[in-house]
């Protein structure tokens, strides 16, 4: 008779802690503690941590912010939006045109003009998408040209001024007891999004058409429903952003948010969002914003030139989506 | 087509202080403010000395970086050395003005002496500076200043080219090139901003009025260098006949070249404005671009430099300070980009000479 094998040791509870924890999860978190200290260390002395300039990077990251939230649900669902770059500008053009038409009512039409813009574009989007069943990337491609012309021609490449003082407080340079009206958006934006996203039905049939679309209509989710809602929902957001882009600008013009399209889909990818959809975080989303502004932020406060915070802003990007989406394939 | 570019013309009447005018045409800054030579502005030994003991900073916000703003800002940076004011950012925005407005904010948590910068968009100058305004940077403005903002207040002048002088020196350009006979084909900016504008009129000013020989017969705006190719298309169809053509800078012309070799036109000549490699390359190879129109892009930014620094001693600066413009053929092609932009010609355009 063999003697008995000695017992394994008993695993200590922090190993046990730590095994339990996916780290797909925190990859953006980290990425931006790591960042952030970095910068904090290295430009101590160049302004990076003073009170005026980390409140620069969140009021400059509101929009992107704002417009990432969109793209969550949309590839969350499966499916991708390459024209909220473009709907950003055209709606903030005809909420400028709108309120130089009517000053009397400036607030109102204006927010109507931009966030309806911003609808009508995902809704035209989403009904490509959702019910002729063509491929999202073709559909957004195409309607991102389209609407960049649209917005070229509205006012045949002029700036717009946008003047009135109650819009441009409340999507703008405005405060709410001591805090400035984009944080104010950026914080309800992710609340709402990430209430939506993770407690409502809505936001688990998103998650459901995305993870496996045939499965979700046999149990009954209207995934063509789902598909036009997360395009309007993209739309109507990136109608937001150009609110505010025009708000703090306080003009609209045809160029707004033509940069915007990497950058959002990074911190979106980065913040824990899969591209093919079935899994995706509103609040990772908003880190991702805030670590891409902070990214652009200490690169030009380190002084380096164009081509290297180019280089540099690229190849940390390219690591951190590359961890990010290794830590999920895993 | 016709509408638009009737449009477009009266656009252009109603926007350009130059094209209506019977008097020849002026060059005057984005507000009308009159042009001062930049040679003007000069900084005596003493004040350099003042400036290099101050430990002063200066930055950058660009519009875009390319040739052209390339050698501005390298003129700049050398004459920041000149007089020990250390360069401590410089962005650019991909003509995205609320990236601009972002870039300024964070330059200004260095709290740089100093800010030169292309407004891309400024009629929203006044959101994109104010944090460079309240954080007490001397502002310099290239090309166009920010709409709401007073001079010797808020931003210290606007250094630009002789507009005017660039439209002058292109019709020169033209009329040389065809003996001073022909019909030519317009092709002008379309869209709001002053310096591609003023050029513009500028030239058909001078077509008109100084050159009875040569007629302008086709003329159509573009507001997007990508449409080039089919502007040029359709204006060579409609007229086969033309001798020569107008384009408003050397990007677009690139266009054209290629639609005129597509057709195999070898007769009809360019003049545009601005050096780039393709144009130059073509011009020296004896092709269709007769001439180019270049500004002293170096000197904008070496005057801009100093202008700024003569404001951190109090002196007062002129609103308006504009450089020359010259004309570039093939026979002073070295010497044109050394005045131009400060460095010699691409190899492929030195070694095709």
């Amino acid at each position: 008779m063999s003697a008995p094998s000695p017992a394994a040791p008993a695993a200590s509870p922090f190993r046990t802690m730590l095994s339990r924890i996916n780290l797909q999860h925190y990859v953006v978190y980290v990425g931006f503690l790591a960042i952030f200290l970095f910068f904090a260390i290295v430009l101590r002395d160049s302004g990076f941590l003073s009170q005026r300039n980390l409140v620069n990077i969140a009021l400059q990251t509101a929009p992107a912010t704002i417009m990432a939230i969109g793209l969550v649900f949309v590839l969350s669902a499966g499916e991708i939006d390459l024209s909220f770059g473009s709907t950003v500008a055209v709606s903030a053009l005809c909420a400028a045109m709108a309120m130089a038409a009517m000053p009397g009512a400036a607030l109102p039409v204006g927010v109507a003009a931009g966030i309806g813009a911003g609808l009508l574009i995902g809704a035209i989007n989403g009904a490509l998408v959702a019910w002729l069943r063509l491929p999202s990337f073709l559909v957004t491609l195409a309607t991102m040209g389209l609407v960049a012309g649209v917005a070229r021609s509205l006012t045949q490449l002029r700036s717009i001024p946008v003047t009135d003082p109650l819009f441009t407080g409340i999507f703008g340079s405005g405060s709410l007891f001591g805090i400035t009206s984009l944080v104010i958006w950026t914080v309800v934006g992710v609340a709402v999004g990430h209430v939506v996203y993770r407690q409502t039905r809505f936001g688990a049939h998103v998650l459901a058409t995305g993870d496996n679309a045939r499965a979700a209509q046999v149990t009954g989710i209207k995934v063509s429903r789902i598909r036009l809602s997360v395009f309007m929902i993209s739309g109507g957001l990136a109608g937001l952003a150009g609110l505010l882009y025009a708000g703090r600008l306080q003009a609209a013009k045809y160029t707004l948010g033509e940069t915007d399209l990497m950058t959002v889909i990074a911190a979106v990818i980065v913040g824990g969002t899969l591209l093919n959809g079935g899994k995706g975080s509103v609040v990772g989303a908003l880190v991702g914003s805030l670590l891409m502004g902070m990214l652009n932020n200490g690169l030009i406060l380190m002084g380096l030139s164009v081509s290297d915070q180019m280089i540099v802003r690229g190849l940390i990007i390219l690591i951190a989506v590359a961890v990010s989406l290794r830590e999920k394939n895993r | 087509m016709r509408t638009l570019t009737l449009w477009s013309f009266g656009l252009m009447a109603a926007l350009s202080p130059v094209a209506a005018q019977e008097q020849a045409p002026v060059t005057v800054g984005p507000n009308g403010e009159p042009a001062t030579p930049v040679a003007e502005l000069e900084l005596t030994d003493a004040e350099i000395e003042q400036i290099r003991a101050g430990g002063y900073t200066a930055a950058f916000a660009w519009h875009e970086l390319y040739d052209w703003s390339g050698a501005v800002a390298q003129g700049a940076k050398d004459e920041f050395e000149r007089l020990g004011i250390e360069v401590v950012a410089e962005t650019t925005a991909g003509f995205d003005s609320a990236r601009q407005q972002a870039n300024v904010e964070t330059i200004m948590a260095l709290r740089p002496s100093i800010l030169i910068s292309l407004p891309v968009d400024p009629s929203a100058g006044a959101s994109t500076y104010a944090a460079a305004s309240e954080g007490g940077a001397k502002i310099v403005f290239i090309d166009n200043a920010a709409a709401g903002f007073e001079h010797g207040k808020d931003y210290v002048t606007t250094v630009s080219a002789d507009l005017v002088g660039i439209g002058e020196k292109t019709s020169e350009a033209m009329a040389a090139a065809l003996g001073s006979e022909g019909k030519i084909g317009y092709i002008f900016h379309d869209a709001d901003f002053h310096v591609t504008n003023l050029r513009d009129s500028a030239f058909k000013w001078m077509i008109e009025n100084r050159y009875d020989g040569i007629e302008i017969v086709a003329e159509a705006g573009m507001a997007d260098p990508a449409c080039i190719e089919d502007i040029a298309n359709a204006m060579l169809l409609q007229n086969p006949d033309l001798d020569g053509m107008y384009v408003p800078w050397a990007e677009p012309a690139a266009g054209v070249l290629s639609v005129l070799r597509q057709q195999g036109r070898t007769d009809l000549k360019i003049v545009t404005i601005d050096l780039n490699e393709p144009a130059g390359l073509d011009m020296v190879q004896g092709g269709s671009v007769a001439a180019l129109i270049a500004d002293e892009a170096y000197n904008i930014g070496v005057y801009a430099a100093r202008a700024g620094a003569a404001s951190l001693l109090a002196r007062e600066v002129e609103p308006f300070l504009v450089v020359d413009a010259l004309i570039v053929t093939a026979d002073n092609v070295a010497q044109g980009w050394q005045q131009s932009l400060h460095r010699d010609p691409p190899e492929s355009v030195l070694n095709a000479q």
